[in-house]
């Protein structure tokens, strides 16, 4: 009994201690669903890894405005040859290393060789193939030279951290302790618990960051998260879905951002495999699906039938109302099964990325395929599973998540040339591949949007994808929240902009 | 003695149970499809072929599976478990950061099933009967059947309505904040106790009832020994070795359930760290935490037969 009353004392003074208020503090803290990969900003390739560093802890050379231009960043200005072929950088002065140290030519050029090197083994070589070599004149310059005109250059520098000289050959360091120049200096990671930011005091932007520091907590239940916003726990919920967000309107003091996303849902296609190496197969599967019962059933209205480019980029993409096979046609879809000389019913599998979003999108599109004669059996393996079959080509057909950026040519290149990196359809298409390279030493922006409209035509309705759809992009926050603006490519470098109001 | 001979029974147990688990653990997660380096690329990633064969080298998940074990095996019987595949730190540090919330949380729980089951399970024998039992009954079967994530959600979304203010979500250590430690613990707790207090309540009844019908205690009664000597002295002294048997059986259980329960409340345990590691394919850690755990099933299980001795001496004879 005496041990009852003890128990019964201990809940006494716990309770008590959990109505105390806690203290108001200028630290965000915000919830994420899944732990980065790791954070060295050259070799990981996650969005988990990258909203957390990208424009917080690092910077590059060039920076994204909320517009999506291109900006000076950690270089003030450049100049461009004649011919295209030399950038020259000048760099911003007194920048500071976390770490210590001043920012020079010397840390750049490093940087950008760690990212060519190929012990590096760097996802973002691709985006410097163009360099041939570096010079650094002197400490505050540096210049690129190229083997040919490169139009996404200044793009791709976005997203190239400038990190210090001495982590070159360096492969380990930067994975659990990253050193940048951003707003925010790295305090402490905690595996599966959070990773905490503080404020740079020596930040090269004079009052920036607001806040004094930035706490990413790793809260993997959907649900935990939701209720963590909703009592203030949290104060931001970011890049979250359309369903997600639904659950937050109207909740007092929580408001939301969206804007359109840059990553695209589609139907990848395994051209190999018949009947789908007949482009009429591919050509039928787009008459056969409708785009706007998807966005309204599978992503409940928050999003955008989509072709081949974001919207968001609207230098470059073309209205889907152009591409004939938008206009959802069963008659035709069967029509060019016939003409194919191909038998219905058509049996194949559907694997299908493990997420809420695209599970749903398979459901429609298995019902939509199968009103014109091909019959998809669902497979939803576990992302590793997935990831594997992805990887080796191992399907007929998937429904996934392609990410963007603001470049046309890194929706493009790597995912339909033919080689590609990404190219899992194992697709190749001369003409296809021509476009490609022009797109890329293109620097003039009219002959581009010319090149890129021929590259939206030509994969549009008979290519190795059926585009379906850009979906609308949140973040949830508590309604104290100043300053912040959501980034359609999930970059939260406009943390360096937030504060949190009294 | 008959302790110090267990004991080294039990430890032959250890190393056995533990060598098969090792082979278990090790075979089964390399038979799920998809390897770290797939993971760790993700879908997006723009990586030739030669970059992964060179990861796999570099992690050695390019040799035989039977070399890879005989290599690992080698090195863990030499105290090295090896690193974690994604973030390098030692597994053994890893397991230490993550073993505290799970400790702190499993005994909160086993606490609290036992400190309210105990007085439940009298009330439960002594309401035999009367008015009010089926009432009680059907508590203990709802208590039984709820599943624990389920009413930690529930929980967690009626606390979050009513008292907004409260940090519930998530873990502090105690030494930084010994209330907000507590504060955190209590919900997921409870929420883990439900079906094992349920379940010894109901274990702690039957047990006593049966005790009561023993011909000890009618010569008790006969001998004028008040009821409630009886209760406590005569007849719960025997119904509870059934029951500490079972919290021994539960303790293990509750390893399993912290596992669901710490996802939900954010717990940073080691149920976490097992289900991440999973989905990582982050071997070394993944294996040296299921010997972990297996080996913590094992002693509890020891642990309880020494109390048994305690108990009732006749069972060490």
């Amino acid at each position: 009994m005496k041990c009852l009353r003890t128990f019964t004392l201990a809940c006494g003074v716990s309770v008590a201690g959990m109505l105390a208020v806690p203290a108001m503090a200028a630290t965000l803290d915000i919830a994420v669903e899944q732990s980065p990969s790791g954070l060295d900003p050259h070799i990981v390739t996650a969005f988990s890894s990258f909203q957390i560093i990208d424009g917080t802890v690092y910077e590059g050379l060039t920076a994204l405005d909320a517009g999506l231009n291109i900006v000076p960043g950690l270089a003030t200005d450049w100049q461009i040859s004649e011919d295209k072929k030399t950038y020259t950088f000048t760099l911003r002065e007194g920048v500071q290393f976390h770490g210590g140290g001043t920012m020079t030519s010397a840390d750049v050029a490093a940087s950008l060789n760690r990212v060519l090197a190929e012990t590096t083994g760097s996802p973002l070589a691709s985006r410097l193939a163009a360099v041939e070599s570096i010079e650094t004149p002197d400490e505050q310059t540096v210049v690129l030279n190229l083997s040919a005109p490169s139009a996404p250059l200044l793009s791709s520098l976005t997203s190239i951290a400038i990190v210090p000289a001495k982590y070159e050959g360096d492969t380990e360091s930067l994975q659990r302790a990253p050193d940048g120049t951003g707003p925010f200096t790295f305090v402490s990671w905690q595996p599966d618990v959070a990773i905490t930011l503080e404020a740079n005091a020596d930040y090269w932007q004079e009052g920036k960051p607001e806040l004094d520091g930035v706490v990413f907590n790793i809260v993997p239940e959907a649900a935990t998260r939701q209720v963590g916003l909703t009592s203030g726990q949290y104060q931001m919920l970011p890049n979250i879905d359309g369903v997600t967000a639904q659950q937050f309107q109207g909740r007092p003091g929580v408001k939301l951002q969206d804007t359109l996303e840059l990553a695209y849902s589609l139907i990848g296609i395994n051209v190999t495999r018949p009947p789908f190496d007949n482009e009429k197969v591919r050509e039928a599967i787009n008459y056969a699906i409708n785009r706007d019962d998807i966005v309204a059933a599978a992503l409940f209205g928050a999003g955008v039938p989509g072709g081949p480019l974001s919207p968001a980029l609207t230098n470059y993409a073309t209205p889907v109302s152009e591409f004939p096979c938008f206009s959802t046609s069963a008659d035709t879809a069967r029509q060019l099964i016939e003409e194919a000389g191909v038998e219905t019913p058509i049996e194949a599998t559907l694997l299908v990325l493990p997420r809420d979003s695209t599970r749903g999108i398979a459901q429609v599109v298995q019902q939509q395929l199968a009103a014109v004669g091909i019959e998809v059996t669902l497979d939803i393996p576990e992302i590793g599973k997935f990831v594997q079959d992805w990887r080796n080509s191992d399907f007929d057909m998937f429904v996934s998540l392609n990410s963007g950026t603001i470049e046309p040519d890194d929706y493009f290149y790597r995912t339909f040339r033919s080689g590609g990196s990404t190219n899992v359809f194992q697709y190749s298409n001369e003409d296809l591949d021509a476009l490609l390279d022009a797109g890329r030493q293109e620097t003039d922006t009219e002959q581009r949007q010319q090149i890129y409209a021929d590259v939206q035509e030509e994969l549009a309705c008979d290519g190795p994808v059926a585009f379906l759809s850009y979906g609308q992009l949140y973040t949830a926050m508590r309604e104290n929240v100043e300053g912040y603006t959501i980034s359609p490519n999930r970059s939260m470098r406009s943390l360096a902009d937030t504060s949190i109001a009294e | 003695m008959v302790l110090l001979r267990r004991l080294r029974g039990r430890l032959i147990d250890l190393a056995i149970v533990m060598f098969g688990v090792s082979i278990l653990v090790f075979g089964f997660i390399r038979m799920i499809p998809g390897d770290a380096v797939a993971i760790m690329l993700g879908a997006n990633a723009e990586v030739t072929e030669e970059r992964i064969d060179a990861i796999r080298n570099r992690l050695g998940l390019d040799l035989p599976i039977h070399e890879q074990y005989l290599d690992w095996l080698s090195k863990v019987l030499r105290g090295d478990f090896g690193v974690s595949i994604w973030t390098g730190k030692p597994v053994i540090e890893e397991i230490g950061n993550h073993v505290w919330p799970t400790l702190q949380l499993t005994f909160l729980a086993l606490l609290t099933a036992i400190v309210l089951a105990i007085p439940l399970g009298i009330l439960m024998a002594r309401i035999r009967g009367r008015r009010g039992e089926a009432f009680v009954q059907a508590g203990s079967v709802i208590g039984l059947t709820v599943p624990p994530f389920w009413l930690g959600i529930i929980m967690i979304l009626l606390l979050s309505t009513l008292a907004p203010s409260l940090q519930m979500l998530g873990y502090v250590p105690f030494s930084e904040d010994p209330i907000g430690n507590i504060q955190r613990l209590l919900l997921p707790a409870f929420a883990l106790s439900l079906p094992i207090m349920a379940n010894l309540a109901r274990l702690l009844r039957s047990t006593l009832l049966e005790a009561l019908q023993q011909d000890y205690i009618r010569t008790a009664r006969a001998k004028g020994v008040p009821a409630r000597r009886i209760l406590y002295r005569h007849a719960l002294r025997n119904a509870i070795i059934p029951f500490v048997t079972s919290v021994g059986i539960m303790a293990g259980y509750l390893l399993g359930g912290a596992i669901v329960i710490e996802q939900v409340f954010a717990i940073p345990g080691l149920g976490r760290l097992i289900l991440g590691a999973i989905a990582e394919r982050n071997y070394p850690l993944l294996q040296a935490a299921i010997l972990l755990v297996t080996c913590c099933f094992v002693l509890v299980n020891f642990l309880v037969d020494v109390i048994y001795t305690v108990i009732d001496p006749r069972i060490s004879e």
